[in-house]
């Protein structure tokens, strides 16, 4: 009885929290909770996944713009056909699925940090189709390449704050089904070794391939709400480096390859996102000093951190620890 | 002949100008271990990647009981039945020794996730890594990590187990015991090629041997007629020793 308490203590906190957070707007909280926590949850989705790729897959993709930007212009466009934006939203994460398969065979036969570079210019690329191609619409004008969401009247700040707790809420529960998963364990066996995950039976490319294609998926889904929140979209923000920026730091900070690292790192983020917004470009500087000291305490992130601390049993004792290797790596 | 189980036949690989591997070919027997011996570069584990699917070879047919293997992609190799470990250890670094041992058995035999990890306690107690269960591979010593490569080869269920010099690396000490572990192997049925440099191992736990030198195979036969062959002792010594 206990056990089986303790087993599922994290899906019911995780229904707790849920329910919370989905009646909160309701609640009569100040009017920037729901923005905040709105922005909490898309960061949250795209950090989840980010993790899954850069963390448990061995895949340091840095493209996640381009499924942010594929899903939103997919959910802008066919609001531009008359079809309703929620409709969009999942038809926008399938485009960036769809997306991700196609590009796979040929950006996975480079492996570590030349897949990374690989990944880095495919947003770019699609930047520019974006720039120049109108699939609907008139012709450029003044503002550019950029498009209204339609269809938008009648939609409230609560309705996209639920749509963006739905899909941070959904990146949880699948990413704590994956790692629970055969496909959990042989991404990790990849990550930790292909040639040995090769000869151990697994199918790489095919495994790899599931990661990317989900990860793409939930990406572009947040993307696609985000947007449906804003908008408005343009090629310059849409398939913007700051995706893949605000990805890596929410899930360095919190600690890459730990589950509850995307949580941790998302919240610091939003708060950075805020915060920050008043020093407009030295926001930037300022991350990055974050980052780096960030890297210097806890080079495994902040839940990283907490699992050593709690390994070694207090803070204390890993400190202590930590300076007898240094003594013996002299020694050495 | 129906006993062999694993038929290799003209066998080349060239990487440029240098040929690896020239028209090798052989036989191996069910249930057999055999050793595979030569200098350095005679190109042993070259024999061993191709015949495992990391390379293609350039000429020659690989047969696994009588199917043609030939150019197949590692992991279905696995899947047929072919295990391999490695020289240097390559271990999942980030995983338990239970994990790699179960991440091995639920793709190389295809089962599922608990039926895997109720089949890893067995594997790490054949190959003494019990006590190790929850020791991630990466704080491992490198005696305990050539165990589990044993392991975790063994964790897909091969008829056919290549072990890369299990001995390299081992004392004097710890010799007997990976010998135990690896004739305890063969007793369950699964057919061994042992690549070794320690002669103690060849005398010892092989039936039979075959000898490399530059990319072909020199002599085979049982132990004791091999290793006072004179082109053997060439190979290994120099033509006037």
């Amino acid at each position: 009885m206990q056990n089986t308490v303790r087993r599922y203590m994290p899906l019911i906190s995780l229904g707790v929290v849920t329910i919370v957070l989905a009646v909160l707007p309701k609640m009569g909280v100040p009017r920037v909770w729901p923005l905040y926590l709105f922005h909490f949850f898309v960061f949250l989705a795209m950090a989840n996944m980010w993790n899954l790729l850069a963390g448990y897959s061995g895949l340091l993709a840095l493209c996640p713009a381009a499924f942010i930007g594929l899903a939103a212009y997919t959910m802008t466009i066919l609001t531009w056909v008359d079809v309703p934006f929620y409709v969009g939203i999942i038809a926008g994460g399938a485009a960036a699925a769809l997306f991700a398969a196609i590009i796979s065979p040929s950006v996975f036969r480079m492996k570590g940090v030349y897949f990374a570079i690989g990944t880095l210019v495919v947003p770019e690329i699609l930047r520019l189709v974006f720039l120049r191609w109108r699939p609907v619409g008139g012709e450029l004008h003044g503002g550019g390449a950029g498009y209204m969401v339609k269809g938008m009247a009648g939609v409230t700040m609560e309705h996209t704050y639920w749509l963006g707790l739905a899909i941070g809420v959904a990146s949880v529960i699948v990413m704590g089904i994956i790692l629970r998963s055969k496909l959990g364990l042989g991404l990790a066996a990849i990550r930790d070794n292909d040639a040995t995950a090769a000869s151990s039976g697994i199918d790489v490319f095919r495994l790899k391939l599931y990661s990317f294609v989900i990860a793409a998926f939930i990406m572009g889904v947040a993307g696609a709400i985000f947007y449906s929140y804003q908008g408005y979209i343009e090629p310059s923000a849409g398939f913007n480096i700051k995706w893949l920026m605000m990805a890596l730091l929410a899930t360095v900070i919190g600690g890459k390859g730990i589950e509850g690292g995307p949580l941790v790192g998302a919240i610091i983020v939003v708060i950075f996102h805020f915060q920050l917004a008043r020093y407009g470009e030295l926001n930037l500087l300022i991350q990055g000093i974050v980052l780096v000291i960030i890297m210097l305490a806890a080079p495994q992130g902040i839940m990283g951190l907490v699992r050593d601390v709690r390994k070694a049993g207090g803070l204390g004792a890993l400190l202590r620890s930590a300076s007898r290797g240094r003594i013996r790596a002299r020694q050495l | 002949m129906d006993e062999s189980i694993l038929s290799i036949s003209g066998i080349s690989k060239r990487f440029g100008g240098l040929a690896a591997l020239h028209d090798v070919s052989f036989d191996l027997q069910a249930g057999q271990i055999m050793g595979l011996m030569g200098p350095n570069g005679a190109g042993k584990t070259t024999l061993v990647n191709v015949v495992c699917g990391f390379y293609k070879p350039d000429s020659g047919t690989i047969r696994f009981e009588g199917r043609d293997i030939t150019g197949l992609p590692a992991h279905k190799i696995c899947r047929l039945g072919i295990a391999r470990t490695y020289q240097i250890p390559q271990p999942f670094g980030d995983l338990t020794a239970l994990q790699n041992v179960a991440v091995a058995a639920m793709y190389g035999r295809g089962i599922g996730k608990s039926a895997a990890e109720n089949a890893a306690p067995d594997v790490l107690r054949t190959t003494d890594l019990s006590d190790k269960k929850d020791v991630l591979a990466r704080d491992m010593s490198t005696i305990t990590l050539k165990r589990l490569e044993v392991a975790r080869a063994l964790a897909s269920h091969p008829t056919l187990l290549l072990v890369d010099e299990p001995a390299a690396g081992l004392t004097e000490a710890e010799l007997p015991r990976m010998l135990e572990i690896l004739e305890s192997i063969r007793q369950t049925g699964t057919t061994i090629l042992l690549i070794e440099h320690v002669m103690k191992v060849m005398r010892e736990a092989v039936d039979t041997i075959l000898v490399m030198h530059q990319g072909e195979t020199l002599v085979s036969g049982r132990p004791d007629e091999v290793m006072n062959d004179t082109k053997v002792v060439e190979c290994y010594l120099g033509e006037y020793a």
